[in-house]
């Protein structure tokens, strides 16, 4: 049986204790770059960006409706989404979620050349010059990828290049979850 | 020759002046309460990319665009709140360097004062004790 003088004593400890544990939690797992985003849950902000290749029609928030899908932000100067292109080109390939993207403050020409050269991973290419479209969406920083659902509502934003563990362990199930429901 | 070393002086000061000229503020407004409305914002949005710097001090690509478009902003004589309220709703409320009093940042600024009404009680217990 604790006393009253033993717990009174124990108290500061426990709390101290529970300070350590939230400042080391804060020190060593929290990722203060990665932004939760101010968009989940809402619509794809209205916009209309000219598509890469000049033929075809604008990439607009219509476009973005109807099937659970990505958005990927990137840029040919941008070296993590050169690293990721390879998993984007297999998730278009095999397991066949369609990914639209916006090519953020980019030469449209060097990015037709790194597609023909590279693999088109995309459904369809909006492009970004000035960066306008990519603050409407929040954007800070490339490559950031976004999930969207079949009613056009953003359910999450991942920061950074997608690799195999990523997808496997956040999108893709995420994607499955949200799209069985349509 | 000193004619000449005069001359060459001369062009030569004449053209810092044209340096000068040319340095402006790149934000250029037609008055002086919006100049004053732009800058005084622009101390108040963080730079997101390097997070502890204002878009104002802050030469990031994206801070210069967020700069640009609060400056289209201010021209359009969009309110101070207006301006706020279509950064938040995108970056977040973490964009502003001083957090606004809203329902998710309610314990962030009343835990000062929480906390020194609760240290102060339990000190005045301890006081009251001892006598």
């Amino acid at each position: 049986m604790l006393s009253k003088q033993t717990l009174k004593l124990t108290i500061p400890f426990i709390l101290l204790f529970t300070l350590f544990i939230l400042l080391a939690w804060e020190l060593f797992y929290s990722k203060p770059s990665e932004l939760p985003s101010a968009l989940i849950g809402e619509e794809v902000p209205a916009f209309k960006l000219p598509d890469l290749y000049p033929s075809q029609p604008p990439l607009t928030q219509k476009t973005l409706t109807g099937q659970i899908m990505l958005l990927n932000v990137w840029a040919t100067w941008c070296y993590a989404c050169s690293l990721e292109h390879g998993m984007l080109m297999k998730i278009k390939n095999e397991y066949h979620v369609p990914i639209y993207s916006i090519d953020y403050k980019d030469n449209s020409q060097d990015a037709l050349n790194w597609l023909q050269e590279n693999g088109n991973p995309y459904e369809q290419t909006g492009a970004d010059t000035k960066g306008d479209v990519a603050i409407d969406f929040g954007v800070y920083g490339t490559p950031e990828t976004f999930v969207i659902n079949a009613k056009g509502k953003i359910i999450y934003r991942h920061i950074g290049a997608i690799d195999q563990k990523v997808w496997d362990e956040v999108l893709y199930p995420l994607i499955r979850q949200h799209g069985e429901k349509k | 020759m000193k004619l000449l070393f005069w001359c060459i002086s001369l062009i030569l000061l004449v053209s810092t002046v044209n340096v000068y000229a040319d340095n402006q503020d790149p934000y250029p407004f037609t008055s002086s309460v919006e100049a004053d409305r732009f800058h005084a914002l622009t101390r108040e949005i963080r730079c997101v990319v390097c997070q502890n710097q204002n878009i104002a001090d802050s030469n990031a690509p994206l801070a210069n665009d967020l700069r640009d478009k609060v400056y289209q902003m201010v021209l359009a004589q969009q309110s101070n709140n207006e301006i706020k309220d279509y950064l938040v709703k995108r970056y977040g409320e973490f964009i502003l360097l001083q957090p606004r009093f809203n329902k998710s940042t309610i314990a962030l600024w009343l835990f000062p004062f929480v906390g020194i009404v609760t240290i102060f009680s339990i000190l005045l217990r301890f006081m009251y004790r001892r006598r």
